[in-house]
């Protein structure tokens, strides 16, 4: 069963010939990890699967309705995004900032109910949150913040989750902690595609990988048959070398 | 937040019956609890209910509405510097107004054409502003600033080349002035109207003050949201300044104290500013007209005393 | 002709009858009291000193600010200016007769005044006969008429016996300069642009549009002034103004003939008897020029 798929699309990169037609389907359970170098399209992609800018050409469905004919808040319901970056404008604090994960939720009317705020609480609590919920946001460091806009997304609960580099700002520690937490959602039947820099964590954590390549072209598939050194060394045009370990595969870069 | 809401409704009322109270002539206090009582003699009646009542009224009125404008100019710039002076809103529907009354056109002409003023005013800035980048807080700044500046070069055009038997009546376009406010009650049905459709709508700004993108993601049409609000801080602005002149900063200062001590959800902050924005007018008001009884000041002079410090700090604080 | 009907109306009632007083002001409205007004307060400094002229200056109960003549006037009570009027302090005065100015006066406070039923009459001589005429009525409305008419006659015998005495001599280019900066003329409409003309003189910016145009230096030197004058001395002989700057134009007919003169600025620049002083002086002034020319 597919809750997201990409049908013969081509996200709109201005001065980019058209490349590769994509054809994606994310199916409950699964963890897409999107990896390329700077300027592939990466965050370009995920917003266009998230329907915030138009496709130059293909579609996206998401429940097999295409996103276009969604309306938004049914759309907010169903798929959330983390951004890479964010605008704290004004002063909030971190449980006010979870808190807006319900918006979709709730009716003109409605406000946050003893639910809503439990939900959120949880959600702080799942990220090592929970003593900050007073806090203002921007007292909070860079993978502090980065975690807070996880759990906004995790108390949203959508089914599914795109996320512009989760592991931005955040220590090994919080690193690995993002990935189970996301590992246990796809468990839960969510649906997780995600961009990333490190190939580490995606060759250990995601079951599907795309390769984006600067010019468009495009390669996706299970991650085993995807992180063939050769193809990465491509990728990032960059000598690797792999390492094997205790069931765990690692890239790093190789002395040239 | 309902008990926020209720202290600054308390504080309101007071700022009120004081600007009720006092005045150049001092009527003492039984005297005033015989007019509120429906006695009295004549001329008590008459400072109180045909003099000081609608002024009050217009006062509160034209505050509740520049702050509630600001407050939505602040959410939609997502800049706390945002204000319908700064940016020159009151500028444009000012010289919209002037051009009307220029024209020879009515009060309701007169009106509209500040509401179209002020709509005008404010796409021009966002226009110039946001070109291909985003707004950023010196870009929209500059921008504001700098209409602001032609909208006030607009009217001192005007007023140069209008007859001088309408001067008088006009001068007052370029700072605020209460003491030639006319009928209170547009205002006020405007002000109130005004909160009654931002409250659902509250929660949405909420999201959108996180950023447009951010909204989408969860929900917001951003487009349909952003221009009925543009539209109604047009609209409240124009509201206020037919009424009382252009007087600055007030949307400046009032969401500002508010965020300071309330946080930032609209649902509070909006109303609270329709409160808080009349309270301050009204006690500037009456400061205007009895610091140096007879003589009379404009309110805006007090206004942007109080702004311009405020106003510095907050860039200061920005960097 | 009304206000004559009116007077003669009066005449043939006794005084001891309460009658309606009825005056038309200069926006043409009627205004009718009661009685002759006993508590009149004057919303400019011209109307002030109009209310004295006309014999009322007893019934003056209150002023604006800068009502300096007569001396007595200064004494009054203040109601603010005359563009932000302190209207709680006005109405507390109980007045029965406001008397307002046209042009000057904010249209919404003396809206507000109308509404709460006071009587304001609005003046605004643009004319000598116009100075004459709001004595009469103010005069009128105040049971002032012997006074009244008495210094009107005056005014008017005053003007005549000066067009009569300068009709017919040597045209003199005027300039006259309201303000320095930023430079400001009248035009012929203006009443000093009247006196100017009563007394022979040509103003050189008489055909503006504007009652009170702004011109620039160019514009004078091209109009080439055989005479300059500015109202600038205040009533202690004081100047504040000066015509220094136009000496550095050594061609200009004004400079080279010493025809720059400074004049008491209240009596050439308020619609009020003291006109005829200002026109008498302005008079002198440009028969002194013609002689240096």
């Amino acid at each position: 069963m597919t809750i997201l798929s990409a049908r013969e699309l081509i996200i709109d990169i201005p001065g980019r010939s058209n490349g590769a037609k994509l054809n994606l389907d994310l199916a409950p359970g699964q963890i897409w990890g999107v990896l390329g170098p700077n300027g592939a399209g990466k965050t370009t992609l995920l917003h266009t699967l998230a329907g915030l800018k138009a496709p130059r050409c293909g579609e996206v469905w998401l429940d097999d309705v295409e996103l276009a004919a969604i309306p938004r808040r049914e759309m907010a319901r169903k798929l959330g995004l983390v951004f890479q970056d964010r605008q704290d404008s004004f002063p909030a604090t971190v449980l006010e900032t979870a808190l807006i994960g319900r918006h979709p939720w709730l009716s003109v009317w409605q406000s946050e109910q003893a639910e809503d705020i439990h939900r959120a609480e949880a959600a702080l609590g799942a990220l090592d949150l929970r003593e900050l919920g007073e806090r203002l946001l921007n007292t909070l460091s860079g993978g502090e913040r980065q975690r807070v806009a996880i759990a906004t997304l995790m108390t949203q609960d959508p089914a599914v989750w795109l996320l512009d580099e989760p592991t931005n700002h955040l220590d090994l520690h919080h690193q690995v902690q993002v990935m189970r937490l996301l590992s246990a959602c796809a468990h839960r039947e969510k649906g997780i595609f995600m961009c990333l820099h490190d190939l580490n964590l995606a060759a250990r954590w995601c079951s599907h990988v795309l390769l984006l390549y600067p010019d468009g072209q495009a390669c996706w598939g299970p991650t085993e048959s995807m992180l063939v050194r050769d193809a990465l060394e491509g990728l990032y045009d960059q000598k690797l070398i792999e390492l094997n370990k205790d069931d765990i595969r690692l890239f790093a870069p190789a002395n040239d | 937040m309902m008990r926020a809401l209720t202290i600054l409704t308390v504080i309101a009322a007071l700022a009120c019956a004081l600007s009720l109270a006092v005045g150049s002539v001092t009527i003492p206090p039984g005297d005033l609890w015989q007019v509120v009582l429906g006695q009295g003699d004549t001329l008590d009646r008459t400072l109180l209910i045909d003099l000081r009542l609608p002024r009050t009224l217009s006062a509160f009125a034209a505050g509740g509405l520049l702050a509630i404008a600001g407050a939505l100019m602040q959410v939609l710039l997502r800049n706390p510097l945002a204000d319908p002076y700064v940016l020159g809103l009151s500028g444009g529907a000012a010289t919209g107004a002037l051009l009307a009354m220029l024209a020879g056109a009515g009060m309701v002409l007169v009106s509209g054409a500040a509401f179209a003023g002020a709509l005008f005013a404010t796409l021009l800035v966002f226009g110039l502003a946001h070109g291909t980048g985003s707004w950023t807080p010196s870009r929209l700044l500059l921008t504001g600033v700098v209409t602001a500046a032609g909208w006030g070069a607009a009217i001192t055009l005007m007023l140069a080349i209008t007859p001088a038997h309408q001067l008088p009546g006009m001068l007052y376009w370029l700072m605020g002035d209460v003491s030639y406010a006319r009928l209170p009650w547009p205002s006020i049905v405007v002000l109130m109207l005004a909160v009654i459709a931002l409250l659902p709508l509250a929660r949405s700004l909420n999201v959108l003050a996180r950023g447009p993108l951010q909204a989408a993601a969860l929900g917001v049409s951003v487009r349909p949201l952003e221009w009925s609000i543009y539209l109604l801080a047009s609209l409240l602005t124009a509201t206020a300044v037919t009424s009382v002149g252009s007087i600055g900063f007030v949307g400046l200062i009032v969401p500002h104290m508010l965020r300071l001590v309330l946080g930032n959800d609209q649902r509070v902050i909006l109303p609270a500013s329709a409160l808080a924005g009349g309270t301050l007018l009204v006690l500037a008001d009456t400061l205007a007209r009895t610091v140096i009884a007879p003589e009379q000041l404009p309110v805006g002079v007090i206004t942007a005393l109080l702004g311009v410090p405020t106003f510095l700090y907050l860039l200061h604080r920005s960097r | 002709m009304i206000v004559i009907r009116v007077f003669v109306l009066f005449l043939m009632l006794s005084s001891h009858v309460v009658a309606d007083v009825c005056a038309t002001d200069d926006n043409g409205v009627e205004l009718c009291l009661p009685g002759p007004a006993q508590r009149i307060v004057t919303l400019s400094p011209g109307a002030t000193e109009l209310a004295f002229a006309a014999g009322a200056g007893e019934q003056v109960i209150a002023v604006v600010d800068y009502s300096d003549y007569p001396p007595e006037a200064e004494m009054l009570p203040n109601v603010g200016s005359h563009t932000r009027i302190d209207l709680e302090a006005l109405v507390a005065l109980k007045p029965d007769l406001v008397v307002t100015w046209v042009s000057g006066n904010p249209v919404e406070q003396v809206t507000m005044l109308n509404q709460l039923g006071m009587a304001t009459f609005a003046i605004e001589p643009r004319t000598f006969e116009g100075v004459s005429s709001v004595l009469e009525r103010l005069a009128s409305l105040a049971g002032t008429e012997s006074e009244g008419y008495a210094e009107a006659a005056r005014f008017r015998q005053g003007i005549a016996a000066l067009a009569k005495q300068y009709r017919g001599r040597e045209p003199v280019r005027v300039f006259y300069q309201v303000w320095d900066q930023p430079l400001m003329t009248i035009n012929d409409e203006h009443l000093i642009g009247k006196v100017i003309s009563l007394c022979g003189g040509q103003n050189i910016f008489g055909e503006m549009a504007r009652l009170v145009p702004r011109i620039g230096p160019e514009d004078v030197l091209a109009g080439d002034p055989e005479a300059i004058l500015s109202g600038g001395t205040d009533e202690d002989g004081n100047s504040y103004t000066s015509l220094e700057r136009w000496r550095e134009f050594g061609a200009m007919a004004a400079v080279a003939a010493d025809n720059l003169f400074i004049i008491p600025a209240s009596p050439i620049s308020r619609p009020t008897p003291r006109l005829l002083d200002g026109a008498r002086t302005v008079c002198e002034k440009l028969d002194m020029a013609r002689a240096r020319l």
